[in-house]
């Protein structure tokens, strides 16, 4: 960290457009004003002021591309700010790199913190701080510490302290990456989105966890797409749109509805109500379907409806989805494409089936991040977009811009980085490709994570568009009201079976919890890559 | 029926890009600064060799030099890298072009004259320039199928496959060779004339720097035209798309349905295609299929493409990058070549520049690895 001269630092106190502001100023607030940063093509964030005050729990929320996660790169210091400035007690902050934010007590967890993989937990959390010298003695000092601060947070079962970094889980990476700014007195703690990919059960831990922090005068930035989440948990909203602070609204004065309008500038008026269209004909069939991660798994799914996978994280919904996919193999069992027996060994021939598969993890097997959104989004349908292998340039760029408009893409122009992109709008980038391959079998694997409200409800339309074409969607989602509300069937998975399918009235929120944790102490399938052995880890 | 949603939009969300944000992006940032570099170059040759008070094609801005010195010095190189310009996009590398070549110049003059492996087909097509070529061509993708097979099915890394088949078809190249001695072709001016002809010999054109015009060399003009092939290839097809696709990240590639063994075939094929013609052209040139003409080739090659900005890890370069690398490099070595370098300091300078094309590269990747490491670490 360095800090500038006390001569320099005193600026025009601002004052921050929320109701609080005249509350006495209480130390150690990061006071953030008049921060600016800019893109080519793009103001990130546009004149942001705000305080983010110790012994609270601040929401960050806004549109895909808002720019919450810019704001927190600059807090986190990996960008440096065009004009603004920030400041702790007086003192200005200007940080070079994320390790001058941490020594001045400031981290940012991403949703995907960096973890050494073959190294076990304590060094983990020590990562670049291990003692120089180290002797058998002060490693079991440093494991004996590392075991008493994670019991003093009741995380000892949470996160056995003998796996090494590949075993864990994305809860229980993030808690490592918790307890490495709790070990160095965290001040300010920022979390992005950390949720997305977590358990109702490990989502309550989190909450915990952060209550206490709170409670205990750590600041606390909280980001998220999940406004019933943020109700829940934070004191304060600040709302952002198109790179401005909109609002601070105390939570406890606003409701789910006034949130909405203020990140989206309008009502959304509409309520998704889906139309379902099921027929008889069976478009997908599995039967008694064995892999490395399943156990005779028989499902089905018929033209014109939306089928709901629910379960655990680990269940096994994605490893179904790529095994019909042909991207991983199945031992045994018979898969049924309209009837007919088929055998797919690579995605090509499962595309040629008619089988589309738009995968959950949009950086390692959605996204050439490398290139540009229009050759992402098409890349699925240059088959159908070409002539004699010549891809039709303008027939290209009208359909894909077609996509992009509807789902709301955020992004100067069609020929931007997608790695340039805000998360969410990466997201919207895979699904465009395969909203636009029309197969007859959609498999979705959580499509709407990270993307924003307005977004969300535009999928859903499409989802049930789609599906009212005669299409049979697979519809994979951790996120349980998402499923009720678009699903016309629903199976629920655990440990690599289908432990139940639930139609109707009989689909609520009980039965399906009740299924996806129907024989916890069932061993796991052989292989299972997961390490989720308690069902939930936080 | 999306009405609804995007009427009430105050900003769409595509934007329209200003011209000449777009002329850049048409040539490209990385692209511009090569251009820049081979001004900077080109000047100081220039103005290095005036200093120097060379004369006539001794001078850079001669006929002389610019058709038959540098123009024609670049061909084969030029050709290699082009290939070799796929393949790195892709995410791989070829490093047994060079030998490859050397295959293809021997076949192409063995059909021609008639001997060692040309023998059998002499009586059906011995003379025939046509056929002459087209063998070298296709013994080179054959080359490459074999390259593409040991990378796809025998999953072997590429550069330790094609290390491999640089050393086997080295060997394969003196085996075909009647007892290992090159294949004279002096005595076919109809295949010479691939080197030696010129376009438009006649043209009213004045001299520049004291020498006559002299014609464009079909050599060059095959270059280009091949550069040229490659590019349209590279930006307007499905098989382009594909190739910058697996090379951005490969997974994603194949989830989007790209048939990455039959990609990466093809791909090997085609640069082993462009290495048989340059063997050809060797073979053209030098007036003789010897097993050693196309040996070290592949470094100049490589050198050229990195310098173009492809990107090591792959899924980012251009044709015309590599073009412009070609004539820099081609610049660099005729500018040496002028000023009286001899080919040991030229070696040397090769070596550094591929170096730094390859640093240089890496820089830029990890400044955009950073940012984009930053921007995927949180969503
Ligand atoms: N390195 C970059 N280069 C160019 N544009 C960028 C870069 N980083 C962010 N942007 C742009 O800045 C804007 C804000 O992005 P940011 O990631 O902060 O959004 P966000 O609010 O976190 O969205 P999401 O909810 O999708 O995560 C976006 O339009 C994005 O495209
Ligand atoms: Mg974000």
């Amino acid at each position: 960290m360095t800090m500038t001269s006390p001569a320099a630092a005193p600026r025009n106190p601002v004052s921050p457009p929320d109701a609080a502001a005249s509350l006495p100023e209480l130390r150690g607030t990061l006071k953030i004003r008049n921060v600016s940063k800019a893109f080519p093509n793009v103001q990130a964030l546009a004149d942001i002021s705000l305080d983010i005050r110790p012994g609270e729990i601040l929401a960050f929320i806004g549109e895909n591309g808002a720019g919450k996660s810019t704001l927190l790169k600059i807090i986190n210091g990996d960008y440096q700010p065009d004009t603004g400035t920030l400041s702790i007690d007086e003192q200005a902050l200007s940080f070079s790199s994320p390790r001058d934010a941490h020594a001045a007590g400031i981290r940012v967890i991403y949703q995907e913190p960096e973890i050494v993989p073959g190294v076990d937990v304590a060094e983990n959390i020590w990562i670049g701080e291990l003692p120089k010298r180290m002797f058998l003695f002060s490693r079991l000092r440093l494991n004996e510490q590392v075991r008493r601060s994670l019991a003093e947070y009741g995380f000892e079962n949470a996160l056995p302290m003998n796996l090494l970094g590949d075993q864990l889980s994305s809860a229980q990476r993030q808690l490592v990456e918790i307890m490495r700014a709790l070990k160095s007195g965290v001040q300010v703690l920022a979390l992005d989105e950390p949720t997305s990919s977590l358990t109702d059960e490990e989502v309550d831990r989190l909450f915990t966890l952060v209550r206490r922090l709170r409670d205990e005068g750590v600041a606390i930035i909280y980001v998220s797409h999940r406004i019933r989440e943020i109700l829940r948990l934070c004191d304060r909203i600040a709302i952002l749109r198109d790179g401005s602070l909109v609002a601070v609204k105390q939570a406890s004065e606003v409701t789910e509805a006034e949130i909405v309008r203020l990140m989206v500038g309008r009502d959304l008026s509409e309520v998704f109500q889906r139309r379902p269209a099921g027929t008889d004909h069976e478009v997908l069939r599995v039967t008694d379907l064995h892999s490395n991660w399943h156990r005779g798994v028989s499902f089905h799914i018929n033209a014109g409806e939306v089928v709901g996978f629910a379960g655990l994280v680990g269940a096994g919904r994605t490893e179904l989805a790529k095994v019909i996919f042909g991207e991983l193999t199945k031992t045994s069992g018979r898969v049924l494409v309209d009837g007919q027996e088929v055998s797919i060994h690579r995605p090509d021939e499962a595309i040629a089936k008619g089988i589309g598969f738009a995968p959950e993890d949009r950086k390692r097997e959605g996204l050439v991040l490398v290139r540009s959104v229009l050759e992402n989004a098409s890349l699925a349908i240059l088959r159908r977009l070409s002539r004699f292998h010549f891809v039709r340039g303008r027939l290209e760029r009208s359909t894909v811009a077609g996509f992009v408009e509807r789902l709301r893409v955020r992004t100067p122009s069609l020929d931007q980085e997608v790695g340039k992109l805000s998360g969410g709008n990466q997201q919207k980038v895979v699904l465009a490709r395969w909203l636009a391959v029309k197969p007859k079998i959609l498999i979705l694997d959580e499509p709407t994570r990270g993307i924003d409200v307005g977004a969300k409800a535009e999928i859903y339309h499409f989802i049930d568009d789609l599906a009212n074409q005669g299409l049979g969607i697979m519809f994979i989602s951790s996120e349980l009201p998402e499923i009720l509300r678009l699903s016309d069937r629903i199976y629920v998975m655990q440990n690599g079976r289908i432990t139940g399918e639930l139609t109707g009235a009989s689909a609520t929120e009980e039965a399906v919890l009740g299924l996806a944790m129907a024989d916890q102490l069932s061993a796991l399938p052989t292989g299972a890559a997961t390490p989720n052995r308690e069902g939930s880890i936080l | 029926m999306s009405d609804n949603v995007t009427i009430t939009r105050t900003k769409s969300p595509v934007k329209r890009d200003g011209a000449l944000r777009r002329l850049i992006g048409f040539i490209g940032a990385d692209n511009l600064s090569l251009m820049f570099a081979l001004v900077v170059l080109v000047l100081l040759v220039t103005v290095v060799s005036g200093w120097f008070g060379l004369s006539g094609g001794n001078r850079f801005f001669s006929w002389q030099n610019l058709w038959n010195s540098l123009a024609q010095a670049i061909v084969i190189v030029g050709l290699l890298a082009v290939g070799e310009t796929v393949v790195i996009i892709a995410g791989a590398l070829d490093i047994s072009i060079g030998s490859v070549a050397s295959v293809g110049s021997v076949v192409a003059a063995s059909v021609l004259v008639g001997v060692g492996v040309g023998t059998r087909l002499a009586s059906l097509l011995a003379g025939s320039v046509f056929f002459a070529v087209a063998a070298g061509i296709i013994a080179g993708a054959l080359c490459g199928l074999i390259n593409g097979l040991i990378v796809t099915q025998l999953r072997v890394n590429p550069t330790i496959a094609t290390l491999g088949t640089l050393a086997a078809f080295a060997g394969f190249a003196f085996l075909l060779a009647p007892e290992g001695k090159p294949v004279g072709v002096l005595t076919q001016p109809a295949f010479t004339w691939l080197a030696q002809g010129r376009f438009l010999a006649d043209a009213p054109i004045p001299p520049l720097g004291g020498t006559k015009w002299t014609g464009i060399p079909v050599l060059t003009v095959i270059f280009v035209i091949v550069a040229l092939l490659i590019h349209i290839l590279m930006t307007y097809t499905d098989f382009g798309r594909a190739i910058y696709a697996i090379g951005g990240n490969a997974t994603a590639a194949r989830l989007a349905g790209i048939n990455l063994s039959r990609v990466r075939i093809l791909m090997y094929m085609l640069s082993g295609g462009i290495a048989g013609l340059a063997g050809v052209l060797l073979t053209a040139r030098t007036t003789s299929g010897n097993p050693i003409n196309g040996t070290g080739l592949e470094l100049q090659a490589i050198t050229a493409v990195f310098l173009g900005g492809a990107a090591t890890a792959g899924g980012k370069g251009t044709i015309f990058g590599t073009f412009l690398a070609v004539i820099l490099v081609g610049v660099l070595n005729n500018g040496m070549n002028l000023l009286g370098f001899n080919t040991f300091v030229q070696r040397v300078a090769l070596g550094f520049l591929l170096i730094a094309a390859v640093a240089i590269s890496q820089g830029r990747q990890a400044r955009a690895e950073h940012v984009r490491t930053r921007i995927a670490a949180q969503d």
